[in-house]
């Protein structure tokens, strides 16, 4: 009889212990940086244990007491794991903690540079965080502000999908540079694009006889939206005359090409650049 | 007679011991391969069906699988071995710095974690138009054990969802982001 009572003792103890060991109540969901409790219940000393995507955290407890969770314990977001543990064993809950509000955007911007009539060249996108760098997956507007050099500034606002937004945009007419702000909240991240003209468009030469030849000289080379095209730009400039086809690359400086050909009779020069020809001239 | 009697005992002997011995060598390396560390990467299965705006070339599929796996493989290495400089390979940004942070509070305290890892349902949802970003959600099955000094004080099973952020580095996919997400 008298063993009876002892095992139903230590089966009580057992179950006893069991209840207080189950007994770690932890939120179901935190916000990232936000401060707060864990009520226990029961007696004793125990180990504590949160195992987070960034730290881990261990400390002596006691039970019947609030276990307090710092701020920075819990920056990062995800799934996090509290264990309790004692002479008894261990118990554990889990928890996740979401990204708080939309802080900061980090912003990439391709390319660096464009040409005027690069349709759909442009690729901006964005990253939406909270103040600890934890992405912000609910959507959220991001909105694009572009400033052109010349003309009106605009915003394309994009709704961010698990975390990012993004969009493409054709470059705007004129050459130069072209601001990209992307903005949430009173977070900006500018970036800036430099634009520049397209392909040549009107080749058109002139010629003069010197007493080595024969000088030739483009108008201003320009694209087809009249931007001035870069200097370095390569036009090639092809003479045909009794002595067959000769053919000079000049690059373009301060907006012109020239060269000299050494022609004294009848020849005819022609100029190109790229894929685009220009006028002939017959001398 | 004799002699042959002998000559042909001898040579099924000789047989026996022979392939006894090729049997025993086919097992002890298929043991040996099984318990390679190296030779166990998690299985990774990506899903690129709905990927946009950017269609995923059939070799960056294979790239970013194999980078996936191996990055998985090493941080179950480090977060085990408590050691932060086996996540060079394959993480760059907030995914290493956060595990690096992790794995400096685990050495400080004692704790470790050791991954048992059932293998990744991976789909990739966004490739930037430049192909400089490419994001995963991944159906992580894992068995995770929290261990102090060696003792497990927590051992669970997980189906936990990544939101995964990768970029192309020199000559490998790098894991920038890597978040637990709940779905």
């Amino acid at each position: 009889m008298g063993n009876w009572k002892t095992i139903c003792l230590a089966v009580l103890c057992a179950a006893i212990s069991t209840a207080y060991a189950a007994d770690l109540q932890a939120p179901a969901q935190v916000t990232a940086g936000t401060a707060f409790t864990i009520p226990t219940s029961g007696s004793g000393d125990r180990t504590f244990y949160l195992v987070g995507p960034s730290s881990v955290v261990k400390k002596s407890v006691k039970l019947g007491s609030e276990i307090e969770i710092a701020a920075d314990q819990v920056h990062a977001a995800g799934r996090y794991v509290a264990v309790s543990c004692g002479s008894e064993g261990c118990s554990s809950a889990s928890f996740y903690v979401v990204s708080g509000s939309p802080a900061k955007v980090s912003f990439l911007l391709h390319p660096s540079r464009v040409p005027v009539t690069a349709h759909d060249a442009i690729n901006a996108t964005a990253f939406v965080f909270d103040k600890f760098h934890n992405p912000v997956l609910r959507p959220v507007e991001v909105d694009f502000r572009v400033v052109p050099k010349a003309g009106p500034a605009f915003t394309k606002s994009v709704k961010a999908v698990q975390g990012v937004a993004w969009m493409k945009m054709s470059p705007t007419p004129k050459e130069g540079p072209v601001k990209i702000i992307a903005t949430i909240g009173s977070n900006e991240e500018p970036r800036i694009i430099r634009q520049v003209a397209s392909d040549a468009c009107n080749l058109h030469i002139k010629a003069r006889r010197t007493a080595k030849g024969v000088e030739v000289e483009t108008d201003p080379v320009k694209d087809c939206r009249s931007n001035s095209v870069p200097d370095g730009t390569v036009v090639s400039f092809t003479a045909v005359d009794s002595n067959g086809k000769s053919t000079v690359d000049a690059p373009v400086k301060k907006g012109v090409a020239r060269t000299e050909l050494p022609i004294t009779g009848k020849a005819i020069i022609s100029v190109a650049s790229g894929v685009v020809t220009g006028n002939e001239i017959r001398l | 007679m004799k002699w042959t009697l002998d000559f042909w005992g001898n040579a099924r002997r000789h047989a026996i011991l022979t392939v006894s011995i090729l049997i025993a060598m086919v097992i002890s390396l298929a043991q040996l391969f099984h318990a390679l560390p190296a030779d166990s990467l998690p299985q990774v299965k990506l899903n690129a069906d709905g990927i946009a705006p950017r269609p995923i070339e059939e070799l960056t599929g294979h790239n970013v699988t194999r980078a996936y796996a191996y990055a998985w493989r090493d941080l179950a290495a480090a977060s085990e071995s408590n050691r932060a400089d086996l996540l060079n390979d394959y993480f760059t940004g907030f995914a290493k710095d956060n595990l690096a942070e992790r794995i400096a509070d685990q050495r400080r305290t004692g704790v470790s974690i050791r991954y048992i890892d059932h293998g990744h349902n991976v789909k990739a949802f966004f490739y930037s138009p430049d192909g400089g970003e490419m994001q995963l959600l991944d159906n992580a099955q894992l068995e995770i054990a929290i261990l102090d000094g060696g003792k497990v004080v927590h051992q669970e099973t997980v189906a936990q969802t990544y939101l995964v952020l990768m970029t192309p580095g020199a000559d490998r996919w790098y894991v920038r982001s890597l978040d637990p997400v709940n779905k």
